[in-house]
C-alpha cells in the first residue's frame, strides 16, 4: 500500500467491461468441424470459469439459503441433527418475533432511520466535499485525500471511547441522531473518497463550458456534473448504507432502549437460557433480504459504478 | 459582436516562474477571425482560457467591446468556447446541448426551439436533434459543438484547436465551413491552433506566440512573407524555411565557394550589433536550380526528392561546406516536378533575387534589408 493514496481510477467505458473484454467469443464452430487447439483451449478456460462462479455462487448463497429455509422451520426441524430439506415451513419465528414485549418493529424502524439517513447526508455531504477535493489544485490534495480515507480505516475500537465521552456531553447517547452522527464517522470519509473518484472521471471541460454558457458554479454541478455521476451517487448511498445496516459496535454502545437496531435485537436473543436459532434466523433474514433487494434493484448503476469510468461515453 | 482587447496580459500559473502568457497585447478588431498559432505548450490555450474567464489574470487587462472582463466570471462575459474534446453533455440530447446556455438564460422555450432548429439547418445536425452525443460520429460531434456556439449568439467566439480531433480529410473539410461560417455570421472569433496551415488558411491575421511570448501578429501573406524573427520564419510555412548561418566578410555573406551582396542597412545593423555572422534564409520556392559556374550560386547533394505531383521538392546537404554549423543541415527547394533531380545527384542552386531573409544571430530578429 502505497502512502500517498489516490482515488481508484480506470477510465474504462462501460461496453467493455473487464470481464467481457478478456471473454472467448461464444460462437462455438459449426458442428462436425475440427476444432482448432485455439478453441479447444478457449473452451477449457470457459470450463474453468464456470466451475470457478459455481464453487463461488455455493460458498456465498449456501449459509444464506440454509438461513432462510430455517426461518421457516419451527423449533425441532431446526435443531434436528440430520439437515432437513423438506419440511412444512411455518411463520411462527417470524410472527414471534412481532410480538410479545420484545417486538421487533421498532428495533427495524430504528435501524432504517439510522442507517437511511446517514447514509443520505453522507452522498450529500461526500458529494459536495468529494467535488472539491476532486477540483481543488492545491498543495497537498493527495495527502488530505489519504488522511480523510486514512480516517474511515481507523479501527472502529479506537473511535468508540472519545466519541462516547463527547456524545454523553451532548447528550446523543441512546438518540437516532447519535447513531447517525456515529455511523457518519465512517460513511462520511467513505463517501468524499469515493465521490471524489467519480468527480475526477468528469473531464474539467465539461463544467468549464457550463460555465461559459451562463451557468454559475452551483448550476453547472447541479445540470452537468451530478447527473453524470449517477451511478456513483447510488453505488456510495448502497454501500454506505449497507454499512451502517450491518453496524453492531457502535449500535452497542451508543444505543439505548429508545434507539437499538436490528443487530442489537438478534443479538439479544442470545441469551444465557440458550439461543432461539428459529428466530435468530429470522432475523438474519429480515436484516439480510432488503439489502439484496436493494442492491439488485440498483444493480445496473453499482456495476458501472464499481468499475467506474463510463462517464463521458467517449 | 466586439473588439477583444488583451493588454500586457499576464498568466503565472502557481508553481512556476516563467509566466505562461507574459505580457500579451493584442487589438482583435471587431468581427475578426483571429488566430493565435504556436508549438505545444506556448500559451496559446492559457490565453484563450483567460479571455474566457477560465484561468485567472495575473497581470494587465483584457477589455472585451467597451467592458473591462479581467476579473469577470465567465458566464457574465457573453462569449462561447468550442473546446478540442467537445465537451458535449453526454446525458443530454443534441438538441438540449445546443439549448443549454439559452435554457441557463430562462429564454423562452419558442425560442430556443426556433434557434436550436436554425443552428441545426446550418450545420445538417437536423436529423439529430433527438441523439446522445454517444451516438454521433466525431464530425457530427464536432458540428454539435460548434452549434452550441452558434445558438447562444454571443460577443466572441473562442476555440480551443476545435478540428485536432477529427482525421486529416475531415480537418480540411471543416475548416474551410468554419471559416465560411464565421464570415456570415461575422462574430469575432479567436481560434487556437498548433498547425501553422490551419492559421494561414483560416485566418484575418495571425498571431505568432513562442514560450508565453507573442512573435508577430499579421495577415498570413505578411506573416510568410516579411516574418518578424527567426523563429516566426521557421514556423510559418510548410515544407519551412531554410534558415542557416554564414560567415560575413565585407559587405557580402560567404556561401561556401560564392557570395551574397548585402544592403548597406544590413551591413550597418550588423556593425551595431557588432556580428560577423548572419543567418540567412530563403523560402523552397525562393530559389532556382542553375548550372555549374552560375554566380551567386552554391552546391548541394540531393538526398531524397519528394514528387507530390503538382509540386516537387528536393531535400539535400550543402555540399563542399567546411562551416560545422551548416554541416549535416538540410536545404530544401522546390524543382521542376516534370523533371526533378535524382537521388544522389549534385545539383547547384541559386536563391533568386529579393528572396532572401537575413536575420541576426544575436536576436533572431529580421535585419533591414
Ligand atoms: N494548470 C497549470 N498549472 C501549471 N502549468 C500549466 C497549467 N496549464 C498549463 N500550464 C503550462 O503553461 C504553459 C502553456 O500551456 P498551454 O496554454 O496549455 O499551452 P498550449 O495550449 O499552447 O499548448 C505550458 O508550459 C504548460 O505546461
Ligand atoms: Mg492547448
Amino acid at each position: 500500500m502505497s502512502t500517498s493514496m489516490t482515488p481508484p481510477a480506470s477510465p474504462m467505458p462501460p461496453e467493455t467491461l473487464p470481464g467481457e473484454a478478456t471473454r472467448p467469443p461464444v460462437t462455438a464452430a459449426p458442428r462436425g468441424e475440427a476444432q482448432s487447439p485455439l478453441e479447444d483451449s478457449s473452451r477449457r478456460t470457459r470450463w474453468l470459469v464456470t466451475l470457478l462462479i459455481v464453487v463461488a455462487l455455493l460458498w456465498t448463497l449456501v449459509p444464506l439459503v440454509w438461513m432462510l429455509m430455517s426461518s421457516f422451520k419451527n423449533a425441532e426441524a431446526v435443531t434436528a441433527a440430520t439437515p432437513q430439506f423438506f419440511f412444512s415451513p411455518t411463520l411462527d419465528n417470524y410472527r414471534n418475533l412481532f410480538s410479545g414485549a420484545n417486538n421487533l418493529g421498532p428495533y427495524i424502524v430504528h435501524s432504517v432511520l439510522a442507517a437511511g439517513i446517514s447514509a443520505l447526508l453522507a452522498v450529500g455531504l461526500g458529494a459536495l466535499a468529494g467535488y472539491g477535493l476532486a477540483r481543488t489544485h492545491m498543495r497537498g490534495k493527495k495527502h488530505l485525500a489519504f488522511w480523510i480515507i486514512s480516517t474511515r480505516m481507523a479501527p472502529i475500537a479506537a473511535v468508540v471511547v472519545p466519541l462516547f465521552l463527547i456524545f454523553r456531553g451532548l447528550g446523543l447517547i441512546d438518540s437516532i441522531p447519535g447513531l447517525i452522527l456515529a455511523y457518519l464517522t465512517f460513511n462520511l470519509p467513505f463517501a468524499i473518497w469515493l465521490m471524489s473518484a467519480f468527480f475526477a472521471e468528469v473531464p474539467s471541460s465539461l463544467e468549464e463550458s457550463a460555465l461559459v454558457a451562463g451557468c454559475s458554479r452551483w448550476q453547472a454541478f447541479w445540470m452537468v456534473i451530478l447527473p453524470l455521476t449517477k451511478s456513483g451517487l447510488v453505488t456510495t448511498f448502497i454501500l454506505c448504507l449497507v454499512f451502517a445496516w450491518n453496524d453492531y459496535a457502535f449500535a452497542v454502545v451508543f444505543s439505548g432502549p429508545s434507539s437499538q437496531t436490528l443487530p442489537i435485537a438478534a443479538s439479544q436473543l442470545v441469551t444465557q437460557t440458550g439461543i432461539d436459532w428459529g428466530q435468530l434466523t429470522a432475523i438474519g433474514t429480515i436484516v439480510v433480504v432488503p439489502m439484496m433487494l436493494a442492491g439488485l434493484a440498483v444493480r445496473r448503476w453499482l456495476v458501472t459504478g464499481l468499475t467506474l469510468g463510463a462517464i463521458t461515453g467517449e | 459582436m466586439s473588439r477583444v482587447l488583451y493588454d500586457e496580459a499576464t498568466r503565472v500559473y502557481p508553481g512556476t516562474e516563467r509566466p505562461a502568457v507574459d505580457a500579451l497585447d493584442l487589438d482583435i478588431h471587431d468581427g475578426e477571425f483571429l488566430v493565435l498559432v504556436g508549438p505545444s505548450g506556448c500559451g496559446k490555450s492559457t490565453s484563450l482560457r483567460m479571455l474566457a474567464g477560465l484561468e485567472r489574470v495575473d497581470g494587465g487587462r483584457i477589455a472585451i467591446g467597451d467592458r473591462d472582463v479581467t476579473h469577470l466570471a465567465p458566464r457574465d462575459r457573453d462569449i462561447a468556447m468550442v473546446f478540442q474534446n467537445y465537451a458535449l453533455y453526454p446525458h443530454m440530447s443534441v438538441a438540449d446541448n445546443m439549448g443549454f446556455a439559452l435554457r441557463v438564460m430562462k429564454a423562452p422555450k419558442e425560442e430556443i426551439d426556433r434557434r436550436v432548429k436554425e443552428a441545426a439547418g446550418l450545420l445538417d445536425l437536423t436529423e439529430f436533434l433527438d441523439r446522445k452525443p454517444k451516438a454521433l460520429s466525431g464530425g457530427q460531434r464536432q458540428r454539435v459543438a460548434m452549434g452550441r456556439a452558434i445558438v447562444r449568439e454571443p460577443k466572441v467566439f473562442l476555440m480551443d484547436e476545435p478540428l485536432s480531433n477529427l482525421d486529416a480529410k475531415l480537418r480540411v473539410q471543416t475548416r474551410t465551413q468554419i471559416a465560411a461560417l464565421q464570415r456570415r455570421l461575422g462574430v469575432t472569433t479567436v481560434y487556437v491552433t498548433h498547425d501553422q496551415v490551419e492559421a494561414m488558411t483560416m485566418g484575418d491575421r495571425v498571431a505568432v506566440l513562442k514560450d508565453g511570448v507573442l512573435q508577430q501578429v499579421d495577415t498570413p501573406l505578411r506573416l510568410y512573407q516579411h516574418p518578424a524573427n527567426v523563429f516566426v520564419a521557421g514556423f510559418i510555412g510548410s515544407p519551412s524555411m531554410n534558415l542557416a548561418e554564414y560567415p560575413v566578410e565585407g559587405d557580402e555573406a560567404v556561401l561556401d565557394d560564392t557570395r551574397v551582396r548585402l544592403s548597406r542597412e544590413t551591413i550597418q545593423a550588423l556593425k551595431e550589433e557588432g556580428g560577423d555572422r548572419v543567418i540567412l534564409g530563403f523560402r523552397p520556392e525562393g530559389v532556382e536550380v542553375v548550372g555549374e559556374g552560375t554566380p551567386g550560386s552554391f552546391p548541394v547533394t540531393v538526398t531524397v526528392v519528394e514528387e507530390l505531383g503538382s509540386d516537387a521538392f528536393l531535400y539535400g546537404q550543402y555540399a563542399d561546406t567546411t562551416d560545422p554549423v551548416r554541416l549535416g543541415q538540410t536545404v530544401i527547394a522546390r524543382v521542376d516536378p516534370n523533371m526533378p533531380p535524382a537521388k544522389g545527384e549534385r545539383v547547384r542552386l541559386r536563391i533568386l533575387p529579393g528572396k532572401e531573409r537575413l536575420f541576426s544571430v544575436v536576436s533572431g530578429r529580421r535585419l533591414p534589408a
